[in-house]
């Protein structure tokens, strides 16, 4: 059972997982580093065998969202779940739907894209505690 | 202050979007996460405008056939844990004497006796378990729903003791190690929140009819604006005698039954 | 001056020891609930609530001791309770402490307390419990130990002392009366929905609050030697006596209501628990032996010179204590619940983790009692030498 399993790896916080995604991201984030050659250069989700992730079909620039996504998700879920204001007006006028499924598809073909930061910096949000993770996803 | 913040979020954004959601399900199909048709939910909600409600014809509905409770509970990740004591249940079949407790219960027809009725969340006007949440978890909504906001529910239970339709379930643990055909459209709950029936607003958004009332094979369920004269509910509410369950206690609930 | 608490005699480290292998065992138990959630505990569906908010609304009444000695020795100067007075109010600090430990232990997400604060619902009758518990708390705990400690020194205590005190009296009042309307307001639940709730939550906690409170001075008597006072004893099997005779006699007009109109909805509830419903009696038993010694123990109470008997005031206290722990507890929570709102009898009993909590969290209340008094009686034995 998919649910039993993910329970056992992610809820019951395994070593083993846990030092895989560490490893992972720190091994990911140094070769980020070392290509890396100023701040305007956004470093395109470099996981191989990923279709590539255009940060033109985001909401907003890459750098922006490494800083602020969780301001972001949180004014979305408060408006959305709140007021019933689902609609994300860019600023060039585009319409999202004010949802984690917005997000996640685009960002779902990477399965560890959350997770790889997260551990990193060691936080632990509990958004995947209910909704479907990329992860999770089929 | 949010609205600053997303003011101010706005202006940093500095890459425009280009292409929708049509075009990013297009690209990525084996992630079939829900479509939203933008027109339908494009308009901000004006509170008070829409009041939806559900008119149940008991009449219809057959003995042993459970296929709203199915289609429901599937919709919306309701666990099964087999077991009374942890049940959650959105919508079920009840005999007459459980769902109308106080209605008349002397000299009964066999028939009505032996027929079930579904009891579900009655999205009350006037709904205590608003009013005993103390976090406003649980709120009505400008469309008359009575909603739940599983991140900030602390599960005091409080909403449980004040329903008196006992439509509330609480999540006496993990719900996930008993979902047994999960779906992604929909999360689902965790550990420690109560839980209801949401009057589909998952699917209101998308233009769909609520699951359990597509579901029906009889066409039991009637789903509409109350507010709105015009309505198929309205217009079967002038035609029919109907009933509310315990109206005496002044909650105004929003489903009706054809007895 | 809380190092007076370090220095004890053998016992006083044994029953310390003790009280701390208990709390250890209800903080296992409790982390089991947090683990596996609530499913640990013998609530479900249809009894929502049980062991936990049972002993809350209890020890809500046990908070009661301190207002039944601050009114009379600050507003009416009787003298007599002059020693009784500070143990009164850390009773309060303690069971006030309790029976917030015990809704955090029926909390569903505990981690999310704080959005009771952060999101404030006046609508909701537990924000406001929140508030006269935790005022309750800091002003009972702040005045008593500023007394204490301008007692130690020999000094007048602070100007704003006793106006906090003052405070406390009107304050004590709510807490009993925001607790009943808890439950008191709440459609559909017909053994809650009555106006005569919140009276009876008052005499109820002024029986058992006073009852437990010279309860609790024998034992200091008893362990330590520091005596509050024949009279102050006498006075308060007094005022116990008549909060629990009210107590019965509210709970008499709730019986005449309920089944002289014969309206089924306000009847089910009191006829599940007193002599049962559908074949179903769990509870009967335990209903009639709470009756029994409620009615026994102020018979006693009545009569002067039982009550001036020591065997005999600690034999009624101790029922009565024994009996509102029933009914205010057990009772009243449970049946609220019988039938269900789709008409339903479930029976519900605690499970070993509900109960090992339970312990748990009375084994932290009388800790930071037994701390507490160690100062007190230091501290006053000390002066009187």
């Amino acid at each position: 059972m998919q649910w039993q399993v993910l329970r056992m790896e992610v809820m019951m916080k395994s070593r083993k997982l846990l030092w895989i995604v560490a490893g992972t991201a720190i091994i990911l984030f140094a070769l980020l580093n070392v290509f890396r050659k100023g701040e305007a250069e956004t470093p395109r989700a470099a996981v191989a065998g990923s279709v590539a992730i255009d940060s033109a079909k985001c909401i907003a620039s890459a750098a922006f969202m490494r800083a602020n996504h969780m301001q972001v998700l949180y004014e979305w879920r408060n408006s959305s779940v709140r007021t019933g204001n689902r609609v994300h007006i860019a600023s060039n006028g585009s319409k999202f739907e004010k949802s984690l499924n917005t997000c996640l598809g685009c960002h779902s073909n990477n399965r560890l894209f959350c997770f790889n930061c997260h551990s990193y910096a060691n936080v632990k949000p509990k958004c995947w505690n209910c909704h479907l993770s990329p992860m999770e996803t089929p | 202050m949010m609205n600053e913040e997303r003011r101010e979020f706005i202006k940093k954004t500095a890459l425009g979007v280009l292409v929708g959601l049509g075009t990013v399900s297009g690209i990525v199909p084996a992630f079939s996460l829900e479509k939203t048709v933008l027109p339908l939910w494009d308009e901000k909600p004006v509170p008070g405008k829409i009041r939806w409600g559900m008119l149940i014809d008991t009449r219809k509905c057959k003995e042993g056939c459970q296929q709203c409770a199915a289609a429901c509970h599937h919709a919306h990740n309701v666990p099964d844990f087999r077991n009374k004591k942890d049940e959650i249940k959105w919508i079920w079949q009840n005999p007459y004497q459980k769902v109308f407790p106080t209605a008349s219960q002397q000299f009964v027809s066999k028939e009505i006796q032996d027929r079930s009725f579904l009891a579900l969340c009655n999205h009350c006007v006037d709904s205590p378990c608003t009013k005993a949440c103390p976090t406003e978890a649980t709120f009505k909504r400008w469309d008359g729903i009575v909603a739940m906001d599983y991140h900030r529910c602390i599960g005091c239970r409080f909403c449980m003791a004040a329903c008196p339709y006992g439509s509330r379930s609480f999540n006496w643990q993990d719900p996930r190690t008993a979902i047994h055909d999960p779906v992604t459209t929909y999360p689902t709950r965790e550990q420690g929140v109560v839980e209801k029936c949401n009057f589909c607003s998952d699917r209101l958004v998308k233009g769909q009819q609520p699951a359990c009332t597509e579901a029906c094979p009889e066409q039991a369920l009637t789903f509409g604006d109350l507010n709105d004269p015009r309505s198929d509910i309205r217009q079967l509410l002038e035609t029919n005698e109907t009933m509310q369950r315990k109206p005496e206690l002044g909650t105004k609930p929003s489903v009706f039954y054809i007895i | 001056m809380i190092e007076k608490a370090l220095k004890g005699n053998r016992s006083y480290w044994i029953w310390i020891a003790f009280l701390i292998s208990v709390i250890g065992i209800g903080l296992s138990a409790y982390n089991q609930q947090r683990w596996f959630g609530l499913t640990v505990t013998g609530m479900g569906r249809d009894i929502s609530w049980g062991l936990y908010i049972a002993q809350f609304t209890f020890l809500v009444g046990v908070a009661a001791s301190a207002v039944m000695v601050v009114l009379p020795y600050y507003l009416h100067h009787q003298k007599e309770f002059a020693k009784t007075v500070i143990i009164g109010e850390f009773m309060a600090v303690s069971a006030t402490l309790m029976s917030m430990l015990f809704i955090l232990a029926d909390m569903g997400r505990p981690d999310r307390l704080l959005n009771i604060m952060l999101y404030p619902s006046p609508h909701a009758m537990v924000f406001w419990d929140l508030l006269v518990l935790s005022g309750y708390l800091a002003m009972n705990m702040v005045s008593s130990w500023a007394m204490l400690g301008a007692e130690r020194k020999g000094v007048p205590p602070k100007a704003w002392v006793k106006p906090l005190i003052y405070l406390s009296i009107p304050w004590a009042f709510s807490v009993h009366t925001v607790t009943a309307f808890l439950y008191a307001g709440m459609p559909g639940r017909h053994l809650w929905l009555t106006a005569v709730l919140p009276p009876r939550f008052l005499a109820s906690a002024f029986a058992a609050g006073t009852a437990l409170l010279i309860l609790v001075s024998f034992i200091l008597k008893r362990t330590t030697g520091f005596d509050t006072g024949k009279e102050a004893r006498a006075k308060l099997a007094v005022l116990a006596t008549y909060a629990g005779v009210a107590n019965i006699f509210f709970l008499g007009t709730e019986f005449f209501t309920a089944f002289y109109s014969n309206v089924p909805t306000h009847k089910e509830s009191l006829q599940y628990l007193f002599f049962g419903l559908e074949g179903h009696y769990q509870f009967v038993p335990l209903m009639w032996f709470s009756l029994i010694s409620g009615v026994a123990s102020i018979i006693v109470l009545l009569v002067p010179a039982l009550r001036k008997s020591t065997p005999w005031l600690v034999g009624a206290c101790s029922a009565l204590v024994l009996s509102i722990w029933i009914d205010k507890g057990v009772g009243l929570i449970l049946g609220g619940f019988v039938p269900s709102p789709l008409q339903e009898i479930v029976e519900y009993t605690p499970t070993a983790t509900e109960i090992y909590v339970t312990l748990g969290i009375w084994a932290i209340g009388i800790l930071l009692l037994t701390v507490l008094l160690k100062v007190v009686v230091a501290v006053k034995m000390e002066k009187e030498q």
